[in-house]
């Protein structure tokens, strides 16, 4: 009897003591936690730009000292951001502030509502972009569910040799151009396979570039009233441009691009066209690539009709969890990160714009001017980059990004029945049937909508999702 | 003791009868701790992700109402689920063979003397202790449409001429190929360890005097070597069927399941659709899928495993 | 007969060149990460239809800049110890759990035994998309969100039924006289698997811990999601969050990483190779 009740209790022990070294053992490398009665944990992207976290860790642990609150960082790879905000509001705790990059409405029922926190800048800064003010807000429930700190926008990166060989030294400015462009840059350059490189994979770069096509040819997925109309004639028609450009500019790779590929791409002169934000470029200029001297920008491609708008390549998206204990501190920080946008700008390389423009203008500046001083600055660092483009000149379009960008979900809000058919990439999937003829157009568009109509039934039966009587 | 002096024989009649009420409370205690721990920490939470793969939750709340076998219904009738279903049997089932196939010429390889033998183990031994989710990144360069070194050496050795070019992840053909190289390369060393076991534990007598009986290499093979093998190559077998077929690492890593969903297997769908698209109820039911098929499977082999220790 | 030697030195030159094969297969990656450790970025993006360059040699002279970078500014070395902790300790308890489980099943129990050891071993096939739902709550309930602690618990999870199962085989296979002759001898059944049964186990007990710690290195998933900190990440984790930053990868330090991790494990497997081997043997000659 004793030898066994002592293995048991052995083994027991064993593992007790296991667990207790498991938990004691690498805290030794860890600072213990502080004595502070308040703290706020921040749930964050690592940001493209090192740089950026660099200053954004210290920035909001400052900010906590001054309130006598401590601040904890943690930074999450971009794909894993949604499934780490799964394993939050599964387990109920976890961080206070968590950071979408993308649509962060399918989390609405989990979050609080900052309608407070938004009244607020808008007091001291006016109202945010458009772009911003549609994906953080849902008209439907009337609930704030985020607040977006910055976005970024997307424009076209064009190789200046390559355009200039073809007889267009400002790059392409619709998209027949890339269809016209293409077959004479093959001819030009025989060894790139591919002259355009628009992503039609799973992937955020995909997602994005599909959209801009299918809304500059006119169609969309829901329209502003949350009816989804993806089965139209327009749609149809950007799947025909697709299906085209991709028999004269593209090749199965693109069906294989991850977010990196279309830069990689690029910086290796392997493709005369991306849409990409400003990331592949600050690398080139990083690792002094060749690419460098030919690298240059153009806005969003215009369609058939002259319709011009690209998505927002990143949205910010700051959401407050219910289950969190800090819900005032993490509010305060929120605007405190907004009060400094114009450091946030500098220190992600001029990658992040504010989505209160107000919030870069001079300070002083009465409320009427505010956007304008805002604005006027942003142009300022655009039109002479501090981070040595040549010519300095080279991001001023940037600055007049605006009119042109967009949200997803556009012409409506950034809902969560968009959101799920954004992160299942039912849209790039489409696109990438009906372009490389694994479907008919029609087909393709068929299966895609059978798919958004279970989604969108889904999230309407939640009550989170308008529309439904002009569905198409 | 009574099994003892009755002789070998009698312990493999009736093990339960022959023992004591004391051994028998022994291997109760024995056991409970590890019951425990899978009934608290594999059984319940099992039990609890079937209960959500009955509901409509979203993002893993528990504040959800029943749809009952919707999202079943719903999954099961979708193309991509029943293209993600094939492609995990075949993705399993063909790196399988190859592994065990490629395992066996490999293990008889190692078991002759030769120079720089321990450094081969080392190099041989390699992609079985690569964590996995840095290796597939490696063999994502490789694969890479623009950068594959795989294609440079091919068109060095002029296989791929002027304006050809192998898209290794953008063709749904050559995705699984790709899929299921790594898959084979991560698994060989493993499976060739086991066999390797396997193989010296064949007395050498036993191939003597198969020798003698003029049987020739082939009917060694199938009717010495594979036989004797059999519990140890089930072993391989089991394991690697089950690892591959639970797999969502590396077809998520290389592919993400595309081009449009065309190599997706159930592990990494689910995660597509329950993890990233938040509908975990979906997700669970198309996860729980792989479940009936594994068991049926692992019981299937379990059965042969045990007639063949017996025999 | 002449044909003897000839046949002889074809068989051995079809010997080497399998082997050259294999090994070139095994390690063809490994030699890329290598290099692509050492080369400079702008020697690395060079698209591959561009015969002229070649990717497997140095174009531009190696540079220690990646090496610095995995070392100074990413917390490498403590997600390698923190990986090595858990790994540890989870094959410690998954010892502590599965031996004397597969022992019982192997030996102590009857018929139900054998059933319910099938009923263990299909438990690993619950695979962790599913689990980490419900596994998140339970982790926060106990309050070791963010705490390796966590993964010591889950981790087992996972090792536990299929080395409970591969052990059990194992017993299976060492005659009873084995213990039998133990207590004839006057030990406690006990003292009998600790003097005699547990050393001749050794192969087996070699494959739970290389295989417990395999699959405790390489998984991603529940580690993801537990740790949100940065300086108790694994490899797995830690990794790619600082390497690879919204579009940009950055290559040379991740594949260095990728090696660094896998070169010590592989020497550690392969000195316990022989071990397991001639066990194998020994436990087979009945």
């Amino acid at each position: 009897m004793e030898t066994r009740r002592q293995f048991i209790s052995k083994g027991g022990r064993l593992v007790a003591a296991g667990m207790a070294a498991a938990a004691a053992g690498p805290t030794v490398f860890t600072r213990g936690a502080g004595a502070a009665d308040k703290t706020l944990k921040i749930l964050q992207w690592s940001h493209f730009v090192p740089a950026y976290d660099k200053w954004f860790d210290p920035f909001a642990k400052e900010w906590g000292a001054k309130h006598g609150i401590e601040v904890t960082v943690d930074h999450v790879g971009f794909a894993d951001v949604v499934p780490r905000a799964t394993a939050e509001v599964a387990a109920q705790s976890g961080h206070d502030i968590h950071m979408f990059i993308g649509l962060g409405s399918a989390f609405e029922e989990h979050v609080i509502d900052l309608k407070d926190v938004v009244a607020n800048l808008e007091k001291k800064y006016g109202k945010p972009v458009e772009l911003a003010y549609r994906s953080t807000y849902n008209p439907f429930t009337k609930k704030q569910f985020a607040v977006s700190d910055m976005w970024v926008p997307d424009p076209g990166n064009y190789h200046k040799k390559i355009w200039t060989d073809i007889g267009q030294p400002n790059g392409p400015s619709t998209y027949e151009d890339l269809v016209k462009a293409a077959p004479e840059i093959k001819k030009k350059y025989p060894q790139m396979q591919i002259p355009i490189g628009i992503g039609l994979s799973q992937d955020i770069d995909s997602n994005m570039a599909v959209r801009n096509m299918l809304w500059c040819h006119g169609g969309s997925i829901q329209d502003k009233d949350g009816n989804l109309v993806l089965n139209s004639p327009e749609t149809l028609n950007a799947l025909e441009y697709a299906k085209r450009l991709y028999s004269v500019g593209m090749t199965q790779a693109v069906l294989s691009w991850n977010a990196a590929s279309n830069n990689q791409a690029f910086n290796a002169q392997e493709t005369s066209y991306i849409l990409n934000s400003i990331s592949a470029y600050r690398t080139a200029q990083d690792n002094n690539l060749p690419v460098l001297e030919n690298y240059f920008f153009v806005p969003a491609l215009k369609g058939p009709t002259g319709i011009m708008l690209a998505s927002e390549h990143v949205m910010s998206g700051y959401v407050v969890w219910k289950f969190s204990k800090s819900q005032e501190s993490a509010k305060e920080f929120l605007v405190a990160l907004i009060d400094a946008s114009r450091e946030s700008m500098l220190a992600s390389k001029l990658y992040n714009f504010p989505s209160f423009y107000g919030a870069a203008a001079d300070p002083g500046t009465p409320m009427s001017r505010k956007y304008e001083s805002g604005a006027a600055w942003i142009s300022k660092q655009c039109n002479s980059d501090p981070f040595g483009s040549k010519p300095a000149d080279k991001l001023a379009l940037l600055a007049k990004a605006l009119p042109w960008s967009t949200n997803l979900g556009y012409p409506g809000f950034a809902n969560p029945a968009e959101g799920e058919i954004f992160d299942t990439y039912v849209i790039t999937d489409m696109f990438a049937k009906a372009a490389t003829g694994a479907l008919p157009p029609k087909d393709a568009l068929a299966e895609a909508n059978t798919r958004a109509k279970e989604i969108f039934g889904k999230w309407r039966k939640k009550a989170m999702v308008p529309g439904g009587a002009k569905d198409r | 003791m009574d099994a003892a002096e009755a002789g070998p024989t009698a312990t493999f009649l009736k093990p339960a009868d022959t023992l004591s009420p004391r051994d028998r409370r022994l291997g109760k205690w024995l056991l409970a701790p590890a019951l425990a721990y899978i009934f608290l920490l594999v059984a319940l939470p099992f039990l609890l992700a079937l209960f959500l793969s009955l509901t409509n939750s979203s993002a893993g709340s528990l504040d959800f109402s029943f749809v009952g076998l919707q999202n079943f219904r719903s999954v099961v009738t979708n193309p991509v689920f029943l293209r993600a279903l094939r492609n995990t049997f075949v993705f399993t089932f063909v790196s399988q063979f190859l592994v065990i196939m490629l395992g066996n010429i490999l293990a008889r390889a190692l078991l002759e003397q030769f120079r720089g033998k321990l450094l081969v183990r080392f190099l041989i031994l390699m992609p079985w202790a690569a964590p996995i989710s840095l290796a597939t990144l490696g063999w994502l360069w490789i694969f890479d449409s623009t950068f594959s070194v795989i294609n440079w050496l091919l068109k060095v050795a002029g296989w791929l001429g002027p304006g050809q070019w192998y898209y290794w992840l953008g063709d749904p053909a050559l995705g699984m190929v790709a899929i299921i190289t790594v898959h084979v390369w991560r698994l060989l060393p493993f499976s060739t360890v086991i066999l390797l076991a396997g193989l010296t534990s064949i007395p050498a007598e036993v191939h003597e005097a198969a020798d003698i009986d003029g049987a020739g290499p082939l009917a060694k093979t199938f009717q010495i070597t594979i036989p004797m093998m059999l519990p140890i190559l089930s072993v391989a077998v089991l394991f690697g069927t089950v690892f591959t077929f639970t797999d969502m690492n590396v077809v998520y890593l290389l592919t993400r399941g595309g081009p449009y969903n065309s190599t997706h297997v159930l592990a990494s769908l689910a995660y597509q659709e329950g993890v990233l698209g938040g509908d975990v109820g979906r997700g669970a039911s198309i996860a729980i899928f792989l479940l009936p098929l594994l068991v049926a499977m692992a019981i299937v082999m379990l059965r042969r495993s045990r007639r063949a220790e017996v025999a | 007969m002449r044909r003897g030697p000839l046949r002889k030195a074809l068989a051995t030159v079809g010997h080497r060149v399998t082997i050259l094969g294999f090994t070139a297969f095994a390690i063809f990656p490994f030699y890329w990460m290598l290099i692509t450790t050492f080369k400079q970025n702008s020697d690395l993006y060079v698209g591959a239809s561009n015969t002229a360059h070649n990717p497997f040699i140095f174009n531009q002279p190696p540079t220690l800049l990646h090496l610095k970078t995995l070392f100074q500014n990413t917390l490498y070395l403590t997600w390698l110890f923190n990986t090595l902790w858990v790994g540890a300790i989870v094959v410690l308890i998954t010892l502590v759990l599965a031996v004397p489980a597969a022992y019982s099943l192997a030996r102590l129990t009857g018929r139900w035994g054998e059933r319910l050891s099938i009923g263990i071993f299909l438990t690993y096939l619950v695979p962790s998309t599913l689990l980490f739902i419900p596994f998140s709550r339970l982790v926060a309930l106990l309050g070791l969100q963010n705490h390796l602690g966590a993964l010591v618990l889950i981790y087992p999870t996972f090792t536990v039924p299929f080395c409970t199962w591969l052990l059990m085989g194992f017993f299976k296979t060492l005659p009873k006289e084995v213990e039998e002759s133990a207590m004839v001898d006057g030990c406690s059944r006990l003292g009998a698997i600790g003097r005699v049964v547990l050393p001749l186990a050794m192969p087996g007990l070699l494959t739970v811990v290389i295989f417990a710690l395999t699959l405790t290195i390489q998984e991603f998933v529940y580690s993801l999601t537990f740790i949100s900190s940065v300086e108790r990440m694994t490899v797995s984790v830690g990794v790619p969050v600082a390497l690879v930053r919204g579009d940009v990868y950055y290559w040379g330090s991740l594949m260095a990483a990728c090696l660094i991790t896998s070169a010590p494990l592989a020497i550690i497997y392969n000195l316990f190779l022989d071990r397991f081997i001639a066990g194998f043997t020994v436990g087979a000659i009945r």
